[in-house]
């Protein structure tokens, strides 16, 4: 990414995007079990955030050490049992939890076209693009078995830069890596306090060091490719010994 | 003037000095609509729970800070009445809260013991739980007196009051992680312009600033007002200043000259606005925050609160959803004033009336239909006498008058000083319940 593109810059192939997330709707519908789940509705954002700035430069500014992610039992689109970590530590990742029965546009759709985003620039740069994996682990085992998840991830075709999707076998094997990363997880309760209506979350992205350490997380209210990339430059920058400010 | 009594002094004295001494200042902070931008789960109806912050008396009670749970439904059979009250055993100026971005946790912080008590009211919103307390802040950061917590990502920002060194204005903020551990430090400014004080934090994501404000030291928060407004030299030690940060760096960009200790900050929600407002509490005045037509932030005053000759002390602020509309608390006289923003480069008094002897903190429901106000300040700021009322009262607001809705004496209840307040849900519970009880066996 050049750093000195104007901010809002994040659309290369509008298009395309616009035809990822077709699929995505189309994925919903076909998986036939309609919007169950939903987002936090927050009617201060708009459906897609804009950013009114220019980011600092990459390697100008630190990412602190958050926290160390947690681990835990996770199962592939084949169905294999692996632990998280696998895919977590070796490489700069950017997970992040989804529900491929999501439609909220402030939500999982959301996170989908940002890391799409990221993909393709990531794509684009020889000194990332095998050094960068992204991650989407679902937090709805009932429903995003292994089979569901592969359809999902059809939509994302290979472009050079890894992109792991993931599913748990069961809430208990779940929550600890909710609980780990600090990722919620609610429930609607109606007036007798019985469960009622959608789980809800509040959308997070996780920036992994190669060491597995989060050293940024985002959310709708700062979820911008731009910054994305930003951090991972300097992740670079900082963590590889090139402690210097990209141009 | 009334011969109103406070600690140290008596206030026709104390109007003379402050009148005489310029600066000055007072704590404050708010509500549903003034949460951070990356707080989930607002509450956008009707709110069952008001947890209030007290700080502790001696003799009454247990004499300890203490998170009050209040029912707030007018559907239920409770409201109106404390129904849960958690003690963390020990009287430190409780002070300010701010819920973590998930609202999972509360984190409530003690001006004098410079103690973080994190409440978990996520598990029961009715029954909120002292999970953690962090106490090192002081060893670690060099910093005291934690004022605001602000959620960010995963993190809670801390801004501080004061030092270890002298227990001065110089001051910074702490991010921690939502699990308590320390991130960073970020100093206030103390070059440039910048005074090195501290007070709220307010933050911006589209524009990617972090706006901070600035009040006083523990030397002097910590003193009987009577004696403090006494103390020239002392009262030269308030902030006069709001820095401009560089969110994504946790860098300094701009210092603006703000007199007269600007305190509580609140951006405008609504879409496409790009400005903040904040009151002074020894000038009593309205200032604005927002870049010119060249983009470069600038702070100028748009307004004047009460007679500022009267130094009526204006505390917390809290802004409409849609930046329409300010309330403003005055701790001096009394008073609960609107300001209609609609043009926020002049903001205009529509409505006034006395809520108690003494307020500070006003929250508002996210519809603005239901206002809540609380009474202490500080411990040894708050009246004496008679007029050290303590209590929350709620009021229907139907955009021409307060309505009492209902009065809770926190004297009477044998609970302490009433500071801030927060509202909670009982709509919302964390999923995978069983699994969780599960994990935790």
């Amino acid at each position: 990414m050049d750093s000195s593109a104007p901010p809002r810059s994040a659309e290369p192939r509008l298009g395309r995007i616009i035809a990822l997330l077709a699929a995505v709707a189309a994925l919903v519908t076909a998986a036939g079990t309609g919007p169950v789940e939903a987002h936090e509705p927050d009617d201060r954002l708009p459906a897609a955030v804009t950013m009114d700035f220019v980011p600092p430069l990459p390697g100008s500014y630190p990412l602190h050490a958050i926290m160390r992610a947690p681990d835990g039992p996770v199962l592939d689109l084949d169905g294999r049992r692996l632990p998280l970590s696998r895919f977590t530590a070796g490489k700069i990742t950017l997970l992040g939890f989804i529900y491929t029965s999501c439609a909220d546009a402030r939500g999982c759709p959301l996170a989908y076209q940002v890391f799409h985003t990221v993909r393709h620039r990531v794509s684009e740069d020889p000194e990332l693009r095998h050094r960068v994996r992204l991650v989407s682990l679902s937090f709805d085992p009932a429903r995003d078995t292994p089979a569901v998840m592969r359809h999902y991830a059809a939509a994302a075709p290979r472009n050079g830069v890894e992109w792991v999707f993931l599913t748990t076998e069961m809430p208990r094997t779940l929550v600890p890596i909710l609980d780990g990363f600090g990722q919620d997880v609610r429930v609607e309760l109606d007036s007798r306090a019985r469960p009622a209506g959608p789980l809800a979350h509040v959308l997070k992205v996780f920036l992994l060091d190669e060491r597995a350490i989060v050293r940024e997380i985002y959310t709708t209210a700062y979820l911008f490719p731009e910054v994305i990339l930003n951090d991972i430059k300097t992740l670079r920058l900082l963590d590889g010994g090139q402690r210097r400010v990209i141009p | 003037m009334r011969g109103i009594k406070l600690r140290g002094g008596c206030f026709g004295t104390i109007i003379g000095v402050l009148a005489l001494a310029v600066v000055g200042a007072l704590p404050a902070g708010a509500d549903e609509t003034c949460n951070s931008p990356y707080m989930g789960n607002l509450i956008k109806g009707q709110e069952d729970y008001l947890y209030v912050w007290v700080l502790g008396v001696k003799g009454m009670g247990d004499g300890s800070d203490k998170l009050v749970t209040l029912d707030v439904n007018p559907a239920s059979s409770r409201y109106g009445k404390v129904i849960h009250k958690v003690s963390v055993r020990g009287r430190g100026e409780a002070h300010h809260m701010g819920f973590t971005d998930d609202r999972r946790h509360l984190w409530a912080g003690g001006l004098d013991s410079s103690r973080i008590s994190v409440f978990d009211v996520g598990s029961d919103p009715a029954r909120p739980k002292l999970v953690q307390t962090i106490a090192d802040m002081p060893i670690k950061t060099g910093y005291v007196g934690p004022h605001t917590f602000y959620a960010m990502p995963g993190r809670m920002l801390v801004q501080g009051l004061s030092n270890t060194k002298d227990g001065g204005g110089m001051t910074g903020m702490a991010l921690y992680s939502n699990k308590g551990e320390l991130i960073a430090t970020y100093p206030m400014p103390a070059t440039a312009g910048g005074d090195g004080y501290g007070y709220d934090v307010a933050i911006n994501p589209q524009k990617n600033v972090l706006l901070t404000s600035s009040f006083t030291g523990r030397k002097n928060y910590m003193r009987a007002l009577g004696d403090l407004v006494k103390d020239a030299e002392a009262m030269k030690r308030f902030g006069n200043t709001m820095v401009v940060w560089d969110l994504k760096a946790m860098k300094s960009k701009k210092v603006l000259s703000v007199p007269g200790a600007p305190l509580e900050i609140r951006w405008s929600l609504k879409d496409g606005d790009s400005w903040a407002i904040t009151a002074t509490a020894l000038t009593s005045k309205l200032w604005l925050v927002k870049p010119d037509a060249s983009g470069e932030w600038q702070a100028k005053e748009v307004g004047v609160i009460g007679d500022p000759a009267k130094i009526l002390l204006p505390v917390d602020i809290s802004i409409n959803k849609d930046g329409s509309g300010l309330w403003v608390n005055t701790f001096m006289d009394g008073k609960t004033r609107y300001f209609d923003l609609s043009n926020p480069e002049q903001p205009r008094q529509t409505y006034e009336r006395v809520t108690g002897k003494q307020v500070n903190m006003i929250s508002q429901s996210w519809d603005g239909t239901r206002v809540y106000i609380a009474s202490s300040l500080l411990a040894n700021w708050d009246k004496g006498g008679a007029d050290d009322e303590q209590f929350v009262r709620g009021f229907g607001w139907d955009g021409k008058e307060l309505k009492p809705a209902f009065e809770i004496d926190f004297y009477k209840e044998k609970l302490g000083r009433a500071h801030h307040m927060k509202l909670g849900s009982k709509a919302m519970k964390a999923a995978y319940g069983l699994e969780r009880t599960a994990t935790l066996r």
